[in-house]
């Protein structure tokens, strides 16, 4: 057991590793920062003169080797565009990624399952097949046109929200939020459902497969048999064993809200970790986009390992031996 | 609320009369006519240091904070700001300034000589972008608290057009925040704050998210407009931009994509405000590489080092075509490296090449390439606006008359070591001169490359003249206006014959406001907050 958990953590480190090299050595194609930094009058002596502070004069795997040992001791560097850490400018950007991943993962999850026990239970109703036909587009289109039509009807349109930003927010302590002003909540919306749209409707379809599968089970038969009311066996006993399936991949999906954010951030410019990456990647400014990838490998090994540990525990198969 | 404050106030009413109420009156009369602006570009200033970087985003938010000693007016004039007049000393030994008085920094600070002279070391640093500006200079002398003498190593008598971006910072401010040198690599207390003598003051700063700048009250102008605070937000996405401008989430966005202009200028809430930039678009040459690079001629003889090949390429590419349909009529045509906006322009000289497909084909064929031939064109697709798909029409017109371009388009970020590396045949290139002086391209485009003197820097396909090498110390040393002119008439001469650039067109400029918005628009693309105002 113990054992399991050490070896699965020294292999999460070495895809961690695996992770930054392979991002590193794609750094090299990404462009050269040094024309960005420099103005229209520079000489070849200034570019040299920076290259060499820089150190980007140096061979891959010494800049490379560089990197992870300030890593390790938690300095990512400073930003080439804005002179900063890039620690403090990932800190400041954090807050607002993490709201918005945070109400489209509430969105996803309380929305797609409503959904999904509805269109199962009433399969074949008008509005169970209108819902399951409209959720092939949350499915289909890509996100950011979804972004687009929604910032046009709602924000050039109907005026109801603003068109992009975070609105106002408050400080507390370290951290911003917009969950405390109006401005703040009304910018909120269009993103995060920009965002949960495609996990919504995944949540939804999974629900609604697995409703179906175990409504055809004997246990609910005998349970309609018995004589209990529609409500107790759709949701005690129906539902609850649709949830584990939902629960996994719910908890994978997390991640990749995340993750996939850069592209709703940059259609609604909210000021989150994704667009930091987006334009890092335009000003070539390899300090950030590293710590942004090492950030994000980081979040996905955890998740991943969490899971694994999680089955050990609720599979007690596992637990002995054949590890 | 005013009934507990009297019932606890023994003085109550006469308070309320002679404090209270005409401050209440004033705060409502100022902000009937004070006004706040929401901006938004496609870039953030990527430092609040005027010395640091130049570059338009920076330099242009910059000029609403700093002042130099001279500043360009709405129709790019010289005029004074910092320094009420300057004139020439000695024989060309160099210019003296005589400063403004009265002049308060953000911090309330007094204005003198001392900061000048802090100034120009500060922006001549090692590590000061702007240290090409001061070139010229040999030394800097503080005659008395509003004189100062520059003296230059040559007659110099651009001087004053060369330092309209040169910014004066407070001295003392930036000794005391440990900012006396700018410092672009690791940041330090410029680079996220100011303290400069403009219209407008820093009052918050967020890089990459929001700044906000508010009107300062003791700014010695009066050409000022009503807004008393400016907020800029960048927003990468063009379409985002444009839907935050017609929900009314913004007041201006600045650049309008070309392909919404015509969209927007129908509705009525909306104001397009269209102009040209000093940016010329132009095609370059290796001009010295023996064999082509790219294409299925590849290790073949390079044919541009034949000007009548060139002068077919300039031939073949209908730029009014070009103009009609990807700028949907937005720009004009470029004739030579300047638009006619700018000082030095060589009217002698403002006759493009006929567009002439057979015209062409026969230079091709008196060149030894009847048949044509295949080669590497490179080209940005995201540095100027729409530039892809103009090396596309390009590229479609040259195969025409028979020259097969093989294009490769790529991101800025990657172009420009491509091209420092000679990895084309031919080029696109946008120049902008930061002197609005045709000196500015001759010396970066046209000059033969030579590190040691600072020349031919940008000039990436080696084009060399040795005539044009001669003249360009001539005209920086030339007082007597038109006998400059003459010798930039020759320059433009001789490098329009050669055919050393293909100029194609001028860069459009394209904002749009809400309707109530009234502003100058300026050639460089700066946007001068104190010549806007919301009705």
């Amino acid at each position: 057991m113990f054992n399991y958990i050490l070896k699965r953590i020294a292999q999460s480190g070495l895809v961690l590793l695996v992770v930054g090299f392979v991002a590193f050595s794609m750094f090299r194609f990404v462009g050269d920062p040094i024309d960005n930094m420099l103005g229209q009058e520079r000489t070849q002596e200034d570019v040299e003169r920076l290259r060499g502070e820089l150190g980007l004069d140096l061979s891959f795997p010494v800049q490379y080797g560089r990197f992870l040992m300030d890593a390790i001791q938690g300095d990512f560097g400073v930003s080439y565009r804005q002179g900063r850490p890039v620690a403090d400018i990932m800190a400041e950007r954090a807050p607002a990624t993490l709201e918005l991943a945070a109400v489209s993962a509430t969105l996803a999850i309380s929305i797609g399952i409503v959904l999904g026990v509805f269109t199962a239970i009433r399969r074949d109703g008008w509005i169970a097949s209108l819902i399951m036909t409209t959720s092939l587009i949350g499915v289909s289109l890509p996100t950011f046109l979804i972004g687009i039509v929604l910032i046009y009807v709602f924000s050039v349109h109907l005026g109801w929200f603003p068109s992009f930003g975070r609105g106002d927010v408050v400080q507390l302590g370290f951290w911003t939020t917009g969950f405390l002003t109006k401005s703040g909540l009304l910018a909120l919306i269009l993103p995060s459902i920009t965002l949960g749209l495609y996990q919504m409707t995944l949540i939804m379809r999974l629900v609604r497969s697995e409703m179906l599968e175990v409504l055809r089970q004997d246990y609910v038969r005998f349970a309609r048999a018995r004589g209990l009311s529609e409500r107790v066996v759709n949701f005690r006993h129906a539902l609850k064993n649709t949830l584990v399936p939902v629960i996994t991949v719910t908890g994978l999906q997390l991640g990749s809200i995340i993750a996939f954010a850069i592209i709703t951030e940059s259609v609604f410019q909210w000021p989150g970790l994704g667009l930091l990456f987006i334009n890092a990647i335009q000003f070539v400014d390899i300090p950030v986009m590293a710590a942004y990838l090492m950030l994000i490998s980081v979040m996905f090994v955890t998740i991943n390992l969490m899971v694994d540990l999680l089955y050990v525990f609720i599979d007690p198969r596992l637990r002995k031996g054949g590890l | 609320m005013s009934a507990t404050f009297k019932a606890n106030n023994p003085f109550g009413e006469s308070i309320l009369k002679r404090i209270i109420y005409p401050a209440l009156i004033l705060a409502v009369t100022t902000s009937a006519h004070a006004a706040t602006l929401k901006w938004a570009g496609t870039t953030d200033p990527q430092t609040m240091d005027p010395h640091a970087v130049i570059s338009t985003p920076v330099l242009g938010f910059l000029n609403n904070i700093y002042e130099g000693l001279v500043r360009r007016g709405k129709d790019m004039a010289i005029e004074s700001a910092l320094a009420t007049s300057w004139e020439p000393i000695g024989e060309g030994k160099g210019w003296r300034f005589h400063l403004r008085e009265g002049v308060i920094f953000h911090n309330g600070a007094t204005f003198d000589a001392d900061d000048v002279v802090f100034s120009y070391q500060r922006a001549s640093a090692e590590s000061a972008d702007t240290k090409g500006w001061f070139a010229p200079i040999s030394e800097v002398k503080k005659v008395d608290a509003y004189t100062v003498d520059f003296l230059t190593k040559a007659p110099n008598p651009l001087f004053p057009d060369s330092i309209a971006n040169w910014m004066i910072m407070d001295a003392d401010w930036a000794k005391s925040v440990g900012a006396v040198t700018p410092n672009k690599d690791e940041g330090n207390a410029a680079t996220l704050n100011a303290n400069g003598t403009g219209a407008y003051q820093l009052k918050k700063r967020q890089p990459g998210l929001e700044t906000t700048l508010a009107k300062h009250n003791d700014w010695w102008g009066e050409d000022i407009g009503n807004i008393t605070e400016a907020t800029f937000t960048p927003i990468k996405n063009p379409a985002t931009a444009v839907a935050a401008l017609l929900a009314g989430n913004v007041d201006m966005i600045n650049p309008v994509p070309i392909q919404d202009a015509a969209r927007l200028e129908k509705n009525t809430q909306i104001k397009v405000f269209k102009g040209i930039e000093a940016r010329v678009i132009m095609l370059g040459f290796a001009q010295q590489a023996d064999v082509l690079k790219y294409g299925l001629d590849q290790g073949k003889p390079n044919p541009f080092l034949n000007v009548k090949v060139r002068e077919a390429v300039a031939k073949s590419i209908s730029v009014p075509a070009i103009l009609r349909t990807i700028m949907r009529g937005n720009a004009q045509p470029a004739s030579q490296l300047v638009s006619p906006a700018m000082r030095g322009f060589s009217s002698v000289n403002s006759d493009r090449p006929d567009f002439d497909v057979k015209g062409a084909k026969e230079l091709l064929a008196e060149a030894g390439y009847p048949n044509g031939f295949s080669f590497g064109l490179k080209c940005p697709n995201d540095r100027y606006l729409n530039d892809e798909a103009v090396c596309q029409a390009v590229t479609a017109m040259l195969a025409k008359v028979g020259i097969k371009a093989e294009l490769d388009a790529m991101p800025v970020r990657s172009y420009w070591p491509e091209l420092r590396q000679d990895n084309f045949d031919m080029y696109l290139l946008g120049w902008s001169p930061g002197t609005f002086d045709h000196e500015h391209p001759i010396r970066f485009l046209a000059s033969t490359p030579n590190p040691e003197k600072k020349l031919g820097s940008w000039n990436f396909g080696d084009y060399s003249n040795a005539r044009i090498d001669e003249l360009l110390p001539m005209i920086q040393a030339e007082i007597d206006d038109n006998k400059r002119q003459e010798m930039l008439d020759e320059v433009t001469d001789i490098y329009q014959d050669e055919y050393a650039y293909v100029p194609l067109y001028i860069h459009p400029l394209v904002w749009g406001t809400r309707s109530n918005v009234t502003l100058t628009q300026r050639p460089d693309n700066f946007f001068i907050l104190r010549w806007a105002s919301i009705n």
